[in-house]
């Protein structure tokens, strides 16, 4: 029948939208002048939205709070308003705010993020901004914000604000236990793989010291170069990488590790070292402190090193928004904020992190005492030495596509090289879609 | 009574029309016309023709997310089509603590799905109360890689929807049951008919509408599979990524601000296609079955 037929065809449409619609996705947003020459010496009025990750807090409100207040005082007829983003989904945040044209004028980015922000054009270039830039912040902060693929070469797209790093922590109970030292600690791969194996051993495969995966900074560390001498292109499928993924694959069908490291039970390597299940875990130089919030009878058991090899650098750093209506104050406020004086002020309520200024970490006091003490002067050894591992063009989907063929060279069901070479031709081939 | 007006009708559809053009339709269309794009979240938009369709055949994982999905859809739509039927036969009668039965029954369906799978996540663990059992009673000597084995991780994901969803389509079939008449089944145990024939020959034709919209429903939502998927297999899809379905791999590329939103859409369009086939066969079936 006619109408019955015509019925169908439009309930078949109306159900196709609805499944397509239902994948439905979004577009791109038209891109800001990152090159423009902005002056902030000038006379500065209006007002401007500065924008935070995860820092509305009992801590930190006070501080940003008169550190606001000081500002507006010094420059009479400016006004800041003060965001804060929640932890969660920031990148999705700030994706949304880019595609709207409503990201806020100075905006705390972690390099990823600042990257493809800045491949819009919507950041400033601060180093044609701020002659003194490279005088002022340390090299390693500004170079997690210098981008191949984006501007114009020896750009910066923000100051570096604080910076974090990786610190060994160990549970000197387990060491003990199972007759592991707990002052001649690992400081090799090797090493810990065969303190593993003792652990292992003695506790009779109850106890873990090793509970993570392989990553990059493992494969960098073993003196795999991560990009090409173009630093255009993905390389890391050397024989020194795959060996470290050999290592750590005999070690997990050892036994070595939890058997659900690779799986989605993994808590995480800190969790678990929470629950004293592991004894090893890396974290930031305040490990010590948050821990006595969540596992109060753990921290005297404690005992921080030095990172293996060399240590990671975790950047977080204040941009600027090209597209910002008062160019001259976003950029005042932005070089306010992460002055020495103010990131001084900060780190002493940020513990466990070091400044992104030359000079801003003698200025800073310390007031920890023992073993946390102890964990700060390696942090802040540590950020000196540190290196920020992940590339700027690596993305989320290359991370699922590392952690896929990690898992699967772990599990035997590939070679760690096929798994490596699987991974740098994967992602390489992301680089141009 | 005064005539109505030739637009009349037109009007009183017109709001409900632009809400599914806006919502369903317009979505829909900007899906198709993205596939063509190199469209990223924050950057790109050129047309570049069908090189996203093209990519597809050289996706490593999209095989592995078109078998999975499939397989899903095959094995949830019979289950989930038939079970509930029974269920909802047995709890049709009119015997001690039934109403305590149903409740429970339809208690996973009000369980958030991500609850529930995170649940069957801890109980299908390594250490887990599945396995620990398992070991305890000496079933297995050593834990059931319920979460690292494809195959495994796939089908309790299907044994989670299916355990999920009974509930649901059962409410439906006691619905339809109602609607079957007393007389048919009683004029067919005169005629010497037992239950086995009196199901096939009076209560499965009386539920027939019922049976394909049930169909149709879990296919659709069968081949949208995610949650379980996700839950179970993590981020990754399963190790390696072998436990990808089309909606996980949609989400993988597509989300993020790094999201590659034109190779999402031509997913997208692909898994219309894969959805829109089973349903016209169904559709077919039905109308000949009506002839």
């Amino acid at each position: 029948m006619r109408t019955s037929r015509l019925g169908s065809v439009a309930a078949f449409g109306v159900a196709a939208s609805l499944v397509l619609s239902g994948c439905g996705v979004g577009g791109g947003s038209g891109g800001g002048d990152s090159q423009q020459t902005v002056s902030s010496a000038g006379s500065l009025s209006g007002s401007i939205a500065f924008q935070t990750w995860s820092l509305k807090n009992a801590t930190f409100t006070p501080y940003f709070t008169s550190l606001i207040k000081a500002f507006e005082k010094l420059h009479p007829g400016t006004a800041i308003n003060w965001i804060d983003q929640p932890g969660a989904n920031y990148p999705d945040k700030v994706t949304s705010q880019v595609t709207g044209d409503s990201l806020p004028d100075v905006v705390n980015l972690p390099p990823d993020i600042a990257h493809t922000v800045a491949k819009t054009g919507d950041l400033l270039d601060l180093t044609k901004n701020d002659p003194s830039i490279a005088q002022t912040y340390v090299a390693s902060g500004l170079s997690a914000y210098e981008y191949k693929d984006t501007g114009t070469g020896g750009d910066s797209f923000a100051f570096p604000w604080y910076l974090g790093t990786d610190v060994n922590y160990w549970n000197k109970a387990m060491l003990a236990k199972d007759g592991l030292s707990t002052t001649d600690l690992p400081t090799s791969l090797d090493q810990l793989i065969a303190d593993a194996k003792i652990m292992h051993d003695k506790s009779g495969g109850k106890d873990y010291l090793m509970s993570r995966a392989p990553g990059l900074m493992d494969f960098a560390n073993a003196g795999a170069p991560l990009l090409d001498s173009a630093g255009t292109a993905f390389a890391f499928n050397t024989p020194a990488a795959v060996k470290v993924l050999q290592q750590y694959t005999a070690a997990y069908q050892a036994g070595y590790l939890p058997s659900n490291v690779l799986t989605s039970t993994y808590e995480g390597n800190s969790a678990l070292f929470l629950k004293q299940e592991v004894a090893w875990t890396t974290g930031g130089g305040n490990y010590i402190q948050s821990t006595e919030q969540t596992n109060p009878s753990l921290v005297s058991s404690i005992v921080p090193s030095a990172a293996i090899g060399t240590p990671p650098l975790y950047v977080q750093g204040i941009s600027v928004s090209s597209k910002s209506r008062n160019l001259p104050l976003a950029l005042a406020f932005a070089e306010y904020v992460t002055n020495s004086a103010n990131q001084a002020a900060f780190i002493q309520l940020a513990q466990g992190f070091e400044p992104g200024t030359k000079d801003a970490s003698t200025l800073a006091a310390t007031n920890d005492v023992g073993m946390q003490a102890q964990a700060s002067a390696i942090a802040e050894k540590d950020v000196e030495n540190g290196v920020n591992f992940t590339p700027p063009i690596w993305t989320s989907a290359m991370d699922t596509i590392l952690n896929q063929q990690i898992a699967l060279a772990m599990t035997g069901k590939e070679s760690a090289k096929t798994a490596l070479d699987n991974v740098v031709t994967q992602a390489n081939a992301l680089l141009g879609q | 009574m005064k005539a109505h007006r030739w637009y009349t009708p037109w009007l009183l559809v017109v709001p409900a029309l632009a809400f599914l053009g806006a919502f369903s339709l317009w979505p829909a269309i900007n899906t198709l016309l993205l596939s063509f794009t190199n469209v990223h979240t924050l950057t790109g938009g050129r047309f570049i023709g069908a090189a996203n369709y093209t990519r597809l055949w050289h996706d490593p994982q999209l095989w592995d997310a078109i078998i999975n999905t499939l397989l899903y859809m095959a094995v949830c739509v019979p289950l989930l089509t038939f079970l509930p039927l029974l269920l909802a036969m047995l709890v049709q009668r009119t015997l001690p603590f039934m109403g305590f039965f149903r409740t429970v029954f339809y208690f996973p369906v009000i369980a958030s799905a991500v609850t529930v799978a995170l649940i069957w996540q801890w109980l299908l663990d390594d250490r887990g109360l599945v396995n620990d059992l398992a070991t305890e009673v000496g079933v297995v000597h050593k834990a059931v890689p319920f979460l690292e084995d494809r195959w495994l991780l796939l089908f309790s994901a299907i044994a989670l929807t299916v355990w999920k969803g009974l509930g649901y389509y059962m409410v439906l079939y006691l619905s339809a049951l109602g609607n079957v008449r007393r007389e048919l089944h009683e004029a067919a145990a005169v005629d010497g008919a037992g239950g086995v024939r009196r199901f096939w020959h009076v209560t499965l034709p009386g539920v027939r509408g019922t049976t394909l919209l049930v169909s149709i429903l879990i296919g659709v939502s069968a081949m949208r599979v995610f949650t379980e998927l996700y839950i179970l297999g993590g981020s990754t899809g399963g190790i390696g990524g072998q436990d990808v379905s089309l909606v996980f791999l949609i989400e993988q590329y597509g989300s993020g601000f790094d999201g590659q939103l034109g190779y999402a859409s031509a997913l997208s369009v692909l898994l219309f296609v894969l959805t829109a086939v089973p349903l016209i066969v169904l559709a077919r079936l039905n109308r000949r079955n009506e002839g």
